[in-house]
């Protein structure tokens, strides 16, 4: 019972740090971490095995780690290394593309096709943020989006924020498409064994459909909003230099970028696993960089590896006392074995939960609770992980606090004196994420139920 | 004369904002205050008032933090600000600048004299009464909710503490002498000051 309810406390506590915002989350989850091994697995449970379970670290050097024919899951509980050493790949990778130019080359040949017309450029950044996102993370695709939009905005004067907030929303959409978008995603997959063709032809063919209809529901809330007829600039007389300083790195850039998203939407018949992926495309990056390894190297966010850490560990407490089980048991009780029930609790409280608090600690919490729940209700268990993707990606869409990507966004915009408050945020988007999960939720309904 | 920067801090009702104008038409140099957000909701076509309303204030409210992101509008504003000062003092400018953690902003700059101004109770209400035409109870209470603010979002985002004599360069109390002749009595100091260390 003293492990249980520590490892409840502990798990508790780092959600209030978390949220809380005080110290670096890095700090927090590894912190809680080193609490969970002392008092959860030592004091609690007197079992090395319960820690070394968690840790997970064996699993590294099997070569189903690497490389696993059929789609088998790669990772059962405690730490996912396959997720740790996949965004570290993409993060190096990512590293070596803004180098290179590639973003701001991207979206300001994008902003020209469009011809510098503003509302063109609206809709045409929202599907740039949601295609990129499904592929790179959000943070680093609206770190380039805003501060192109602003500078966009500044020269065509029109107003920077609502097309910020409808980037942001469509990269929180377009990462829930795929396996690799967005971190619960990777979780999700690396967990539960599904493949990106998985995560594109189920939350990817939702995402599509939800980003159709929130494409028009954007472009007819905020298009009057964009710009006064009086501020009409002429298009040809626009000096924005598209150019590429090193044309090499960013052809290599490019190519790697196009390798990756070839070997992630072939892993399930190649048998590649995302680990591998993440490490040849890191490796393939820092070779080709020449003396730039070093400095891509040093770029890297290693704290959120950290934290990625810290956080399976406390989530592994959980599991190896069985309180998540309960949680699941407490859900199945609720909807009394009504899937239709079941899917809309995990839906509409995962996303209620993402728009407050992180949701990489919490898809990584739900997880074992919708194994459980597959296990005892007879609920498709892929139907549930599906559920949980979208609501744990859309929910976060709902507060500037929900995701990483809102939070850059905002602080972006807000840096270069556009300020970005809850109510203004929200006023925007909480509507917007309402009718997607609503939409989600008939879409699960209608094919799964 | 090299460049030189006078931060100034001050307590609600003490009169450091009007020494700061003296000293800045005195040196003939721009004195920064909230001016410097109107500069931005000009350039950006905004109502400088959604800047205003969020300068000078700690952080409120839930926010989040990802890589040195902050989703507060009070972090991104003072950010905003700090970045001008930071802008500012490489353009090799002199200038005045009235609070803003200013004299924490630069305070690795060589060319920085900061001055903390301070009041006696009595005087600051005095003064308080005069200029926004209140009763004493009013500006008591407006004296301290501005203090508690500026205390709350000064500490929060620089290393000394608020008014703490070893944060600044020189404290002064405006109630001695009045707001005027502490102004003069200060620019003599400076210029004195500055004279020597030309030489």
């Amino acid at each position: 019972m003293f492990a249980e309810i520590m490892a409840i406390v502990i798990f508790v506590m780092m959600f209030v740090l978390i949220v809380w915002d005080r110290y670096p989350k890095h700090i927090v989850t590894l912190g809680c971490g080193a609490l969970t091994s002392i008092f959860v697995f030592g004091v609690g449970m007197r079992s090395f095995e319960a820690f070394y379970n968690t840790l997970a670290i064996s699993g590294i050097f099997k070569s189903s780690f690497w490389y696993a024919a059929g789609e088998s899951a790669e990772q059962t509980s405690g730490v996912n290394w396959a997720t740790i050493i996949f965004l570290w790949g993409m993060m190096v990778m990512v590293e070596g593309m803004a180098e290179a130019g590639f973003f701001d080359w991207l979206c300001l040949k994008i902003a020209k096709l469009a011809h510098y017309e503003p509302t063109r450029i609206f809709v045409a950044f929202m599907i740039l943020s949601a295609v990129l996102a499904m592929f790179i993370d959000s943070i680093t695709v609206i770190l380039f989006l805003a501060a192109v939009t602003i500078r966009l905005a500044r020269t065509l004067k029109f107003n920077p924020v609502p097309v910020i907030m409808a980037e942001i929303f469509c990269a929180n959409l377009g990462g829930s498409a795929t396996m690799c978008g967005d971190p619960p995603n990777i979780i999700i997959g690396t967990s539960l064994g599904y493949s990106f063709a998985d995560f594109v032809l189920n939350t990817g063919a939702i995402g599509a459909l939800s980003l159709v209809i929130i494409i028009l529901y954007f472009y007819f809330t905020m298009r009057n909003r964009l710009q006064d007829s009086a501020d009409k600039v002429d298009a040809g007389a626009i000096d924005v230099e598209v150019k590429i300083d090193n044309m090499k790195e960013f052809l290599i850039s490019t190519i790697i970028f196009l390798i990756a998203v070839a070997l992630l939407v072939t892993h399930a018949m190649t048998g590649l696993t995302v680990a591998f992926i993440g490490t040849f495309i890191a490796a393939i990056t820092l070779i080709t960089s020449g003396k730039k390894a070093l400095k891509l190297l040093k770029r890297v966010d290693y704290f959120t590896l950290l934290f990625f850490i810290g956080l399976f560990i406390v989530v592994g407490g959980l599991e190896e006392t069985g309180v998540l089980v309960v949680i699941a048991e407490f859900i199945a009780k609720v909807s009394g074995g009504n899937a239709h029930l079941m899917i809309a609790i995990i839906l509409w409280v995962s996303a209620i939960a993402s728009a407050f608090i992180d949701n990489i600690p919490f898809s990584a919490t739900m997880i074992p609770v919708i194994r459980t729940l597959a296990a005892t209700t007879g609920v498709d268990l892929s139907t549930m992980a599906w559920t949980l993707a979208i609501g744990t990606d859309i929910g976060g869409s709902m507060t500037p606090i929900g995701a990483s990507a809102n939070v850059v966004g905002i602080s972006t915009a807000g840096k270069e004196g556009y300020p970005i408050s809850w109510a203004t945020y929200c006023k925007e988007l909480v509507p917007g994420t309402i009718i997607v999960l609503v939409v989600s939720m008939i879409s699960i309904f209608v094919r799964y139920l | 004369m090299g460049q030189f920067i006078i931060s100034v801090g001050r307590e609600y009702g003490s009169g450091g904002h009007e020494i700061a104008t003296r000293l800045a038409e005195k040196f003939n140099i721009p004195l920064y205050d909230r001016n410097m957000l109107d500069q931005m909701a000009e350039r950006n076509g905004i109502d400088a008032e959604d800047l205003h309303k969020h300068e000078e204030m700690k952080r409120q409210g839930l926010t989040r933090t990802v890589r040195g992101h902050s989703s507060s509008v009070q972090d991104n504003i003072a950010q905003l600000q700090f970045d001008f000062i930071r802008q500012k003092a490489e353009s090799g400018e002199s200038f005045v600048v009235v609070g803003r953690c200013s004299e924490n902003v630069l305070r690795d700059h060589p060319g920085l004299i900061s001055i903390f101004v301070r009041g006696d109770e009595a005087a600051k209400t005095e003064r308080i009464c005069r200029l926004y035409r209140l009763n004493k109870l009013e500006a008591k209470a407006k004296m301290y909710r501005h203090d508690k603010k500026r205390k709350a979002y000064h500490n929060y985002y620089s290393k000394m503490k608020w008014g703490d004599s070893r944060g600044y360069d020189f404290c002064v109390n405006s109630s001695l002498m009045g707001v005027e002749a502490t102004a003069d009595a200060l620019y003599k100091m400076l210029s004195d000051f500055l004279k020597s260390k030309e030489q």
